[in-house]
């Protein structure tokens, strides 16, 4: 007479329903983007420390055709992660307290993203300039 | 009198007794511009259909009863209002990531028992007889924890938290919130008490900081944060223990 | 039907109730307590209070100040040994709340701090921003939770009491979720149900505000006390009748008419400076102040706003810092419910039922009449709100009797003997029976069409002001209803799985027996006193033959039958209530 019988709805393609959850879900695929540029300046390194000449062949092969289009990739995969993230950054930390009023966490997410933005033109001008 | 205008209304259905999955049903509602998704639900039910069923109590956004989906986002229905959906339908559901009991009405047992969980009470730092008097507390120590003492229960956060839905073992943002309002507050020393809870994998560990829980907070309650800031904690927690195995951070 | 056993049932996990069982776990761990609420208990009324809760504090207050604000504020129609108790004790319950981690608003040297409420000579309202309630509900709620001796039954509604040799012997409810019905035979019962502000359409009260504990008890031979007395809060937004506290008065705010004019200085408030003042103009008491906004309207100086007439309540001046700290929730309030930003313009607000100041009646324990129940909150009346309740008295009172009601009931449940099962079961099985019956019904009328007509009578015939003519009209219309009541509700839905159509309907049965018992008394107080203002021959106090509480008995189909009894005088003797003159500017904190 008396029933129980809760409805559990499926989560199937959940990350489809909301806009926020496929910004969240393109914010996580580009993370291996990150690491890929990471491996290129590691193998950099290495190459740097192995001698001219295998520095040389890193250089050249930086300018491959292939690899000027994953350069371009890697942009702006990186540059979406870094905006996705400087926009979650607020939340992980207490709040920033100036003369006594907590910093809106916009303001967080604004600096944040013209500071990489100052990091990555100086280092862009570093390379360009030496 | 102002003006009245019809709005669709789309609304989930699911009698546990009759129906072996929800289904949508519409109904024609007559909406003033003051009416909010509630009033639209109280309307049905007065008028057009008595079995829609639904929670609502204050009307005010601060019982937290009326929390559903109106147009896939978690929200207060009593602070939704049909206007800013006019023309176009509006469609309610229950909070998603919840068993469904009926209708609009999800089963919330599972928030009641990680409520209980996290020793949601003063564990006192020191023990002091009422008769003595309050415990002093400054602006500033009460600014510390006073954001996570606002949160209404109400669960949006919950359907917002594709975590939570993943696996419900996951604590999740509102009792987390409520956990750092203790573990905050200068009155208590219970810490040590809710770490162990905090440094579990269903603890802080399953947040993969989707961030979306403290955009649909409607008291600006900011569970992310409170998730957040305790897997620092959780961290720091681990890292001591580690240097000191019998000491710990207590 | 579902049979548990246990020893004490609380009805209601609002303030009242959780304190009470709080209590009654701290009294005698090994009792078994079963909360019992239609809501899960932070869903309770309790949550909207928003103001704060009277304690005294502060080095210029007495608690003879509190009890005399108390007393006069109530028109002299309080128990006065009663509201000494009451005064005597609020200060350690709010300490006591502080310890369990209630988030007070503090002064700069972390001391509690404390504002100005209505009719107060003092500052005496400890608030947490004006959220006062919530922050109360959530602490008692969460501070629950420590007591394994409580038991919450969530969501179950309660329908009856069974009531075996003359004692409270048992609570029927509903399971909501199954609609299975289940006999929680008990020893003692304690109604912390609220009150039964739904009878009116105009209020400011949550859904869940329908008398349902006030009815049960009636219908069981307890009277309700004083129940004519209903209250008025002069500033809800018009139309939803959302409440706007009167701490925003308390902060300074002033009310102004349609030409920008403080008018309650022309109803014996003023005059209107120095400002703010205590138990002056805006300070004033609820009933004056929602008096005065009804000879206002009839003046044609209210203003017409979509929800109906409204005058302003003007908070600018306090600044912007002062409105986002002490008044968060108003602030936002405005803003989504009638789209006014408080710091720029004022608000449009009107009177609306707020607070039942009568109900179950009971002793200073919160001992009722019959034996083992006992009652506490809005749904009691203990005796400290008199015809007219001092703002930020009834959040005390949670807390001051629910821990009397806990203990005392807990006691008495320890001393009897376990309950006769067989004859409790019998009745608790006839008792679902009648509620079962309600699904059955083939034909009749819908509940919102009783419902409204309900409202509908009451708004015009038992009113802030009230004529015999009229009021006889209502007891008439409300007789009516009670009897197309009886003759047949229409449930569109017949199931049992979380029916709230099916509660609704029972709520209804029981808001019209308390509807009935307002109008009635309210009919035969042949005087004016507090918030009962009449316009016919009894416009004047008349303490030679009215300083008597007015008791409402059940009377079964038939009208209650009203009687009245003896009003506690200890060291008050009435005197004319004086609000407003000459006074000094008050120093705000």
């Amino acid at each position: 007479m008396t029933v129980r019988k809760p409805y559990v709805r499926p989560m199937a393609s959940w990350w489809r329903r909301n806009p926020f959850f496929m910004r969240y879900m393109l914010r996580e695929l580009t993370a291996p983007f990150v690491a890929i540029y990471a491996l290129i300046l590691l193998v950099g390194l290495v190459s740097l420390s192995q001698g001219e000449a295998a520095y040389n062949t890193w250089l050249s092969a930086l300018t491959h055709p292939a690899s000027i289009v994953l350069h371009w990739l890697l942009l702006v995969a990186i540059t979406y992660h870094a905006i996705t993230l400087w926009q979650v950054i607020p939340k992980t930390m207490p709040p920033v307290k100036l003369a006594g009023r907590a910093l809106p966490e916009r303001a967080v997410t604004v600096f944040g993203c013209l500071a990489t933005l100052a990091v990555s033109i100086a280092a862009f001008l570093l390379v360009k300039l030496l | 009198m102002a003006e009245t205008r019809t709005i669709e209304m789309e609304v989930l259905r699911y009698h546990p007794e009759s129906d072996s999955a929800p289904r949508f049903q519409s109904y024609q509602v007559p909406f003033t511009p003051d009416m909010s998704v509630l009033q639209g639900l109280q309307y049905i039910k007065d008028h057009l259909d008595g079995s829609l069923t639904f929670r609502w109590s204050c009307r005010m956004a601060i019982c937290g009863s009326c929390g559903h989906m109106v147009n896939g986002v978690p929200q207060l229905s009593c602070h939704t209002f049909l206007r800013d959906y006019f023309p176009a339908k509006v469609r309610v559901e229950p909070l998603n990531h919840f068993p469904i009991l009926r209708d609009l009405a999800i089963d919330q047992t599972d928030f009641l028992t990680k409520l209980e969980s996290i020793k949601p009470y003063i564990i006192p730092a020191e023990d002091k007889p009422v008769e003595s008097g309050e415990f002093l507390q400054t602006p500033a120590q009460l600014d510390r924890f006073y954001q996570f003492s606002q949160c209404i229960n109400c669960l949006l956060c919950y359907a917002a938290c594709p975590q939570y839905g993943l696996n419900s073992d996951f604590i999740g943002p509102g009792a987390m919130a409520l956990l750092h309002r203790y573990n905050a507050d200068s009155r208590d020393g219970g810490r040590a008490e809710r770490m162990p809870l905090v440094n579990e994998e269903e603890g802080v560990w399953s947040c993969t900081l989707v961030g979306y829980c403290s955009e649909v907070c409607p008291k600006g309650v900011n569970p992310a944060n409170a998730v957040n800031q305790n897997k620092v904690n959780s961290a720091l927690d681990y890292f001591f223990r580690f240097l000191m195995p019998k000491g710990g951070t207590r | 039907m579902q049979v548990i056993t246990t020893d004490l049932v609380i009805v209601g996990g609002g303030g009242a109730g959780l304190r009470a069982a709080i209590a009654a776990a701290e009294t005698d761990p090994g009792l078994g307590v079963a909360l019992i609420s239609k809501v899960v208990p932070m869903r309770s009324h309790t949550v909207a209070a928003e103001g704060g809760s009277a304690a005294v504090v502060r080095a210029d207050d007495s608690l003879d100040n509190h009890f005399d604000d108390t007393v006069s504020g109530g028109d002299w129609l309080c128990d006065q040994d009663v509201v000494e108790y009451f005064v005597a004790n609020s200060t350690r319950e709010m300490t006591q709340l502080e310890h369990w981690g209630c988030p007070w608003s503090r002064k700069p040297d972390g001391h509690i701090n404390v504002r100005f409420f209505g009719g107060m000579k003092v500052q005496r309202t400890w608030f947490a921003a004006d959220k006062t309630g919530f922050h109360m509900l959530h602490t008692l709620f969460q501070t629950s939770i420590k007591y394994p001796s409580i038991k919450r039954y969530d969501e179950f509604f309660c329908c009856d009491l069974i009531v075996e040799d003359g004692r409270v012997q048992g609570v029927l409810a509903i399971e909501i979720a199954t609609g299975e019905l289940c006999l929680f035979k008990c020893r003692a019962a304690i109604m912390a149900t609220g009150g039964a502000g739904r009878v009116y359409r105009q209020n400011t009260n949550a859904g869940i505000v329908t008398g349902d504990g006030m009815g049960i008890a009636y219908r069981h031979g307890v009277p309700l006390r004083d129940i004519e007395f209903m209250q008025w809060h002069p500033t809800a937004l018009p139309g939803t009748g959302i409440l706007i506290t009167e701490a925003c008065r308390g902060e300074g705010a002033i009310l102004t008419n349609k030409d920008g004019y403080r008018y309650l200085q022309d109803y014996g408030m003023g005059p209107p400076d120095p400002w703010p003042r205590p138990k002056a103009m805006e300070l004033g008491p609820r009933d004056r102040l929602s008096q005065a906004f009804w000879h206002e309207e009839q003046k044609g100086r209210t203003f017409s706003h979509p929800g109906g007439q409204a005058v302003n309540l003007d908070l600018r001046h306090l600044g912007a810092k002062k409105i986002h700290e002490r008044l968060p929730l108003i602030t936002e309030v405005a803003q989504t419910f009638v789209g006014v930003d408080a710091v720029v313009a004022p608000i449009p607000v009107c009177p609306a039922v707020h607070y039942t100041m009568g109900g179950i009646v009971c002793n200073v324990t919160t001992e009722t009449p019959l034996k083992g129940l006992y009652a506490v909150g809005e749904c009691s009346s203990v005796g400290i709100h008199g015809a007219n309740r001092l703002g930020s008295n009834s959040l005390a009172e949670l807390c001051v009797f629910g821990k009397p009601a806990g203990e005392n009931a807990a006691r008495y449940a320890r001393s009897v003997a376990p309950n006769s099962s067989a004859a409790v079961e019998k009745l608790g099985e006839a008792a679902a029976q009648r509620v079962l019956a309600l699904l059955q019904r083939e034909r009749g009328e819908r509940v919102a069409t009783l419902r409204d007509e309900m409202h509908e009578a009451m708004e015009t015939g038992v009113s802030i002001y009230r004529k015999a003519d009229t009021m006889k009209i209502a007891c008439d219309k409300i007789g009516q209803l009670r009897e197309r009541y009886r003759k047949g509700i229409k449930l569109d839905d017949t199931s049992r799985a979380f029916n709230t159509e099916w509660l609704s309907a029972i709520e209804l049965g029981l808001t019209l027996d308390v509807a009935e018992a307002i109008a009635h008394a309210a009919l035969n107080r042949r005087e004016s006193r507090g918030a009962h203002m009449r316009l016919d021959e009894y416009q004047e106090r008349d303490d030679t033959n009215f300083l008597k509480h007015s008791l409402a008995h059940y009377s079964g189909d038939g009208a209650p039958r009203i009687d009245f009894s003896p009003v506690t005088i200890t060291k008050s003797q009435p005197k004319l209530r004086v609000y407003g003159g000459e006074g000094k500017k008050a120093e705000m904190t």
